[in-house]
């Protein structure tokens, strides 16, 4: 089945090819509502299946963190559709973290209806060899001070390509409200192919909307003084590459799931690295260092 | 004569077509501290540049051996597995990465095998004691939001656990309060305690060397050493300024 | 997005009146068709290669589909393009009585003596700004500058030149109303400055274009030799005011090695325009081209100026404000394209939105992958002033290497009312206070300017903020 994904609110230049994307899907799409009733919390742990469409609607002060996780194991293709609706107060955390598989498409639409609603969006990718990451994540602020704060950074290696688009919707009526984006991106490699759109739609005036990226290799003066302390620099930008992945595991609030992530990230990465770039960076893992030196010295 | 740990000869090196260092010659044998004084824009900085390799500064002249091995050919991480240590003046920021799992992994590559995370543990928390630094800067990521008497002390609180064969400090005095200053020589002193280790000091203020054992004093002024001697030097210096020295340059 | 037709002023309805004037010769019922472009091409008394380029540009607009991304260009009626490529240019409102109210207030506010408003306007007699044209020009011959209308330079010495530059870095195929230029282009400038020439006085065009006919399709053509530089200043900062409501003008310049161009614009098109303009700049090894781009006028716009960076340690600074009130869309930015090593682009914009007014900040930066060693960094700022405005901000980055920095910043927000309040504790009124805020937000393009325009622009601002209060 053809469908067309991605497709920004506001589109661009279209020589620039970063409107919607034409995908085939091989198989049926995986459909699921999910409706949390006034303030109920959760926090979800979900891997890709392929195919998945999910439609959450969050009531009045409820709080939902969706973790999903997509690994180089899964499916060569993944499709996934989020599309959240906040009552007032609510708030949406979306952690998405990708380090690998041939194709990748996501799109993550948050409409902020109630007064006071949130969405907070941490994705981090750790994308190498010919992985294609494609991302559409939108916040819609509809209801009075609302917040957004959308926060993307990752690591591209090899032949590696990423699109992202990020989109800060002010509607009119949304008085009082702020939406912070920000992008930070590592190229690895000379190959790589590094994408972004970072749009903010205004149409109210009582609002702050914030973006910045940086696109580029690590910053050489950093690069250089862990050179000084005789950390070479391909070590270096796994480190840095790692950190990225840390930081927003880190942020997950729920420290059973938090653990439970940090475990499937280390062996997802484990899986891609080959073998000599592993044993390069024995360090990077802190289990395999605490394992080496057992208690009782 | 045991063989020098660095022997520079008539060292030169520019900054964007700019000489900044013409002649400089240098040897320090291993359990020697040296210092470096000379008036601002003498080329001081530009010395631990070149020393440690940053590609900021072109080497135009003159050789520097490491035990022999040449110095300038080596990558600035090859330095440091060698032994060689930059304490910098302005330490950037590593987002991400917390103190004590940069020095870990520093620590791990120099040596090639994963460190033992108990003693290394200890270890820190004993340098950070030395320093009167909180413990909570272990996990801190490294620099960030630090300020600037933090950054010194945590170039110290690296050099404590690297355990270099020759660190230079660079101006790690300055921009100090009269407490911080006695703080960080006192972390100087710990890591002299090692009798074979080497310090190049390289400063323009006294105060931090009183409490220290000071072996050979160089003036560099205008990109050149133009006076050497021992620690009398200091006094010297602390009485009439470089002015003598610099009028010789020029 | 939004319905574009419905903002009509007031003072648009007289502008139908103009075209539909039974004395007007060239009334054609329909379409362009190469019979057309063929009289147009006698008239004109182009080379042969100028009427096939025509003929291959006409057929190349038929084909090309209208932009689907921007804003909406419904109210331009395609179908009576005709009207607007052969308005007989001899009775173009040749009276000042016609000349609709708010333009003629502007030029009060401006401060602009009556016999210039009739000039500015396009209704008085050309001798003057004819005459002043003509002293700039003897002034920069002396340098071995040329400096010339491009449909004379089109049959002189400089043919050949022409020849091998006219739309190649634009080309037809670009987009629709690249195509419709260059079917249809006439009249417009030629300056060619030779190697290591320094140009001291800026050249202004706005002289060019106040020539009968000129205005509507100009095609710029500016060729700055090795090292030599040049201030090209682009139209004024009066409202320019036409019969026909579509300017698809063209513009390009080739900056060569070592060599600078600064290319300002002030553009105040009357409310009515549409304004689909192409500008791209080509530089060499070495060479810089700085925009300098203040858009104020026009019903709505396309504009985004666009530098290709070919040479090693080419550069690029833009610097742009758009101010969007009342019925206006201006859809305005610009797009670089790193193609060599060590080429630096620098991008800082500013955009404002009032009373219903929609300003979006659009642009593209593209890093090739021979592009090491680059730079770029994008800034745009907005002020909401209003809820009933709008404002967007679409930059896009395309990044095919590692070995380039590329930095992005935006930022939306309104005037502070603690400024306003600071400013009217010292005695300013609600409205100057505004205007003086909006004025330094715009500082990044008056800065640049040279002093009498950036009088101008400021003016324009406080004209634009009048009223805003109740």
């Amino acid at each position: 089945m053809e469908l067309t994904v991605n497709k920004p609110l506001a589109g661009t230049f279209g020589w620039l090819q970063v409107g919607g994307k034409r995908i085939d899907l091989q198989e049926e799409i995986h459909r699921q509502s999910c409706v949390l009733s006034p303030g109920e919390t959760r926090t979800l742990l979900l891997e890709d299946q392929g195919a998945s469409e999910y439609e959450i609607t969050l009531g009045e002060g409820a709080r939902l963190n969706l973790v999903q996780l997509r690994g180089a194991s899964g499916k060569s293709l993944s499709y996934n559709n989020v599309r959240v609706t906040c009552a007032d107060r609510a708030f949406f955390g979306w952690y998405r973290i990708v380090t690998g598989g041939s194709e990748t498409y996501d799109n993550c639409s948050v409409t902020l209806e109630g007064r006071e609603s949130t969405f907070e969006a941490n994705v981090c990718y750790r994308l190498a060899g010919s992985e294609k990451y494609d991302l559409n994540c939108e916040a819609i602020h509809e209801g009075k001070r609302t917040q957004s704060a959308i926060s993307a950074s990752g690591v591209l290696s090899d032949k590696a390509f990423k699109l992202m688009r990020g989109t800060i919707d002010f509607r009119t009526g949304c008085s009082g409200s702020v939406g912070n984006e920000s992008e930070d991106v590592l190229l690895l490699s000379e190959e790589v192919r590094n994408q972004s759109v970072p749009v903010i739609l205004c149409s109210e005036e009582d609002v702050v909307g914030n973006h910045g990226a940086s696109v580029g290799r690590p910053d050489e003066g950093l690069l250089f003084y862990m050179e000084t302390r005789g950390i070479d620099e391909e070590t270096a930008c796994e480190m840095l590459a790692q950190a990225k992945l840390d930081s927003v595991i880190g942020r997950i609030p729920d420290p059973l799931i938090r653990e439970n992530v940090r475990e499937k990230v280390r062996e997802n990465i484990r899986e891609k690295t080959p073998e000599h770039g592993r044993e390069k960076t024995p360090e990077l893992d802190r289990d395999t260092a605490f394992q080496a030196a057992p208690e009782g010295e | 004569m045991a063989q020098d740990l660095l022997k520079a000869e008539h060292l030169a090196a520019s900054v964007e077509d700019a000489e900044i260092l013409r002649d400089v010659s240098l040897r320090i044998g291993r359990g020697e501290t040296h210092v470096i004084m000379g008036p601002n824009g003498a080329g001081k900085s530009t010395l631990a540049g070149v020393l440690m390799g940053n590609p900021a500064y072109t080497v135009t002249g003159g050789s520097a051996l490491w035990e022999g091995e040449d110095l300038l050919a080596m990558s600035p991480s090859e330095r440091a597995k060698k032994g060689l240590f930059l304490s910098f003046q302005n330490p950037v920021e590593v987002p991400g990465i917390s103190l004590e799992n940069f020095v870990r992994s520093a620590l791990s590559q120099k040596t090639g095998k994963p460190v033992r995370i108990w003693s290394f543990r200890k270890e820190v928390k004993a340098a950070l004691e030395t320093l009167d630094m909180d413990e909570s800067y272990a996990e801190r990521d490294l620099n960030v939001g630090f300020s600037g008497g933090e950054k010194k002390k945590a170039e110290i609180l690296q050099l404590l656990l690297l355990k270099p064969a020759l660190a230079i400090l660079d101006e790690t005095d300055s921009g100090l309060d009269v407490d911080a200053v006695r703080t960080v020589s006192k972390g100087i002193e710990a890591f002299q305690a090692d009798k074979s280790a080497s310090l190049l000091i390289i400063t323009h203020n006294a105060a931090i060397l009183s409490a220290l054992k000071v072996d050979a004093v160089h003036i560099l002024a205008g990109g050149k050493i133009v006076a050497e001697g021992g620690p009398e030097l200091i006094e010297k210096i602390t009485k009439e300024g470089f002015a003598a020295y610099e009028e010789d340059t020029q | 997005m939004k319905e574009n037709k419905t903002y009509v002023e007031e003072g648009d309805r007289s502008f139908y009146d103009f075209r539909y004037d039974d004395k007007d010769s060239y009334k054609v019922a329909s379409g362009l068709t190469p019979d057309i472009i063929r009289q147009i091409s006698r008239e004109k008394k182009d080379p042969d290669w100028m009427l096939e380029f025509r003929l291959r540009s006409l057929d190349i607009f038929t084909k090309i589909a209208m932009p689907d991304w921007g804003p909406s260009i419904e109210g331009l009626n395609m179908d009576n393009i005709v009207t607007y490529v052969r308005p007989n240019t001899e009775r173009m409102h040749t009276d000042w009585n016609d000349v609709p109210e708010d333009i003629k207030n502007t030029f009060e506010r401006l401060g602009i003596p009556q016999s210039e408003r009739e000039s500015l306007a396009g209704v008085g007699a050309q001798y003057d700004s004819e005459l002043v044209y003509h002293n700039v020009r003897k002034e920069v011959a002396e340098q071995g500058v040329i400096y010339t209308d491009i449909e004379s330079a089109l049959r002189g010495e400089y043919a050949d030149m022409i020849r091998s530059h006219f739309m190649k870095l634009v080309p037809p195929e670009d987009h629709k109303f690249a195509a419709l230029h260059g079917a249809v282009w006439s009249g417009g400038s030629f300056v060619y400055v030779p190697p290591g020439a320094d140009v001291e006085i800026p050249l202004q065009s706005y002289f060019r274009l106040n020539a009968p006919g000129a205005g509507q399709f100009e095609h710029t053509l500016i060729i700055v030799d090795k090292g030599a530089r040049l201030h090209f200043i682009e139209g004024c900062s009066a409202p320019k005011y036409n019969v026909a409501n579509l300017h698809a003008g063209c513009v390009e310049l080739f900056v060569g090695e070592n060599a600078t161009l600064r290319y300002s614009t002030i553009e105040n098109w009357s409310k009515n325009m549409y304004n689909l303009n192409t500008k791209r700049a080509k530089v060499e090894k070495g060479g810089k081209i700085e925009w300098v781009s203040g858009s104020f006028g026009s019903h709505v716009s396309y504009l985004y100026p666009m530098s290709i960076l070919a040479g090693k340690g080419a550069r690029c600074e833009f610097t742009g404000v758009t101010f969007a009130g009342a019925g206006q869309n201006l859809d305005t930015g610009c797009k670089v394209v790193h193609n060599a090593p060590e080429t630096s682009s620098y991008v800082n914009t500013r955009s404002i939105s009032k009373s219903g007014g929609i300003s979006t900040f659009r642009s593209a930066v593209v890093v090739g992958s021979k592009a090491h060693g680059s730079k770029s960094s994008v800034s745009c700022e907005s002020l909401m002033l209003d809820s009933e405005s709008r404002s967007d901000t679409i930059p896009a980055m395309d990044i095919r290497t590692n070995k380039a920095d590329v930095g992005h910043e935006a930022k939306i927000g309104r005037i502070s009312d603690e400024a306003v309040f600071y400013l009217m504790s010292r005695g300013l009124s609600e409205e100057e206070a505004k205007a003086l805020i909006v004025s330094g937000f715009a500082e990044n393009v008056s800065k640049e300017l040279p002093l009498e325009y950036a009088v101008e622009m400021n003016n324009l601002i406080r004209i634009e903020m009048k009223g805003a209060i109740g």
